[in-house]
């Protein structure tokens, strides 16, 4: 009996599994993911220009586009043309210690701790 | 919220963490201060090599004749504890959080791998609650404590494959993810999760009793 129903639960949980893999979701504006290789998570969910309204950013790119002088951060000046990749590698090197993702991840999730706004978990950004 | 996430995610990952060491640290401690009082001849007889044998015979599937006389049990029991730590340690989300905030990083495991391990720990589960419910003689030796522990392991598995798979209460699945398993390994030193240290340290026990005294294998 108690086997019985021990199976029936795990049956309910692949089929919850099933469901959620085959519901899609509306369009979404994403992150462009190139730079990555073979990426594990759906790309982060990151509409620019509304993303920065709503969070009132727009007269403060550099927050985001940062310029750098060795690893010396240079006050004033802003990078909006050049790609985040430009600078961060998929790993450490010597003249930059942040990994891509790490940078992501560090820029994205410490103003969304220190406002208490925006996602935080991982399911929250990479949306399936 | 993301401030309880922000506390969950930092320094109640440290608490933890001091909890367990400190707690294993103690017990142990206790455990050699007892030997010594009550059993201090075990330590002329103690050696390293037995110790060491002993353990690794253990640690090879079906090397001792017991293991091989129900393959079934020890089967899934040998995949259980392997995939029990190399998930998590393994697992490409804890290795960023923990690149995010100590700069480390080693290999993981690719996701949709991880994602099959954790349903086979979560089968292995289910098969030892089956076992101890329909098994006489292990039905026999069981206490309702026992399913509370593994419900206690099930639950961080559980819930990291149905937050990974973002199917419904995304939020609160994450937040159930993290505290149970904050919570197991708190429980680890003060619980029967504490066979963890114990395991070992008996099979030392037993190795050097075996190898010095009785001359004999004891797997
Ligand atoms: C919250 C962080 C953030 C802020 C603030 C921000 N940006 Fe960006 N911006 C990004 C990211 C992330 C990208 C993508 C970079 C990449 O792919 O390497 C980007 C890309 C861009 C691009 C390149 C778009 C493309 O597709 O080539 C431009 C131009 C740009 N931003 C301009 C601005 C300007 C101007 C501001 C200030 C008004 C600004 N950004 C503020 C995060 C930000
Ligand atoms: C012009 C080159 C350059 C560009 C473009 C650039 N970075 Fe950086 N970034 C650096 C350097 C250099 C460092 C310092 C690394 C070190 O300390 O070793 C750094 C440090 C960081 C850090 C850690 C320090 C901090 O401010 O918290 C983060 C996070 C970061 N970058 C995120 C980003 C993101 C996100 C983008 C794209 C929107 C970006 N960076 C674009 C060069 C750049
Ligand atoms: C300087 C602060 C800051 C930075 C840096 C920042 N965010 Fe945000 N973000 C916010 C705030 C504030 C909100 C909440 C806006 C609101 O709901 O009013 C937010 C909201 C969001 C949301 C939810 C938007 C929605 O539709 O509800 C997403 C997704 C997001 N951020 C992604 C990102 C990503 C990706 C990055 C890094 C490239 C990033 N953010 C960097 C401040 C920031
Ligand atoms: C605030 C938004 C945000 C959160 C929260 C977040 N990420 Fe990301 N992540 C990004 C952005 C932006 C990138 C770079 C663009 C991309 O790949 O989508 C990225 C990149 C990645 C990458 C590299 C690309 C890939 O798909 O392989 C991985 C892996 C990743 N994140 C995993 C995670 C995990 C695991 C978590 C939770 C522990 C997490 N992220 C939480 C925004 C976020």
């Amino acid at each position: 009996m108690k086997t019985k129903l021990l199976l029936i639960i795990m049956g309910f949980i692949l089929l919850l599994g099933a469901i959620g893999a085959y519901s899609q979701d509306e369009e979404i504006v994403v992150m462009d993911t190139s730079a990555f290789e073979n990426t594990q998570r759906p790309a982060s969910v990151f509409d620019h220009d509304i993303h920065n309204e709503m969070a009132g950013l727009e007269d403060d790119c550099a927050i985001c586009h940062h310029v750098y002088d060795g690893k010396t951060l240079v006050e004033g000046e802003s990078s909006e043309d050049s790609y985040c990749a430009d600078c961060h590698s998929l790993s450490k090197t010597a003249e930059n210690d942040v990994p891509l993702r790490a940078a992501y991840h560090k820029r994205c999730k410490s103003c969304h701790f220190e406002t208490n706004k925006g996602p935080v978990l991982c399911g929250e950004c990479h949306k399936n | 919220m993301n401030a309880f996430i922000d506390f969950i995610t930092g320094p109640m990952v440290w608490i933890s963490f001091l909890i367990f060491f400190a707690g294993v640290f103690i017990r142990v401690f206790r455990l050699a201060q007892e030997a010594n009082s009550k059993e201090k001849f075990m330590f002329s007889y103690f050696s390293w090599k037995y110790s060491l044998r002993s353990i690794f015979a253990w640690l090879v599937p079906f090397l001792p004749a017991s293991t091989r006389q129900s393959p079934v049990f020890w089967g899934i029991s040998y995949l259980f504890h392997l995939l029990l730590f190399m998930v998590p340690i393994f697992l490409l989300s804890h290795i960023v959080l923990l690149e995010e905030s100590l700069g480390w990083s080693w290999i993981s495991l690719n996701d949709s791998i991880a994602d099959v391990l954790t349903v086979l720990v979560i089968l292995a589960l289910v098969f030892f609650a089956v076992r101890r419910l329909n098994v006489p003689e292990v039905k026999f030796l069981t206490r309702s404590s026992d399913y509370l522990f593994i419900l206690i392991v099930a639950l961080p598995f559980l819930t990291g494959f149905l937050a990974y798979h973002q199917f419904f209460f995304y939020r609160t699945m994450v937040i159930i993810h993290i505290l149970t398993g904050e919570l197991m390994l708190i429980l680890i030193p003060f619980t029967r999760f504490f066979h963890m240290f114990l395991a070992p340290i008996s099979r030392a026990y037993t190795g050097s009793e075996f190898g010095n005294v009785r001359q004999a294998r004891d797997w």
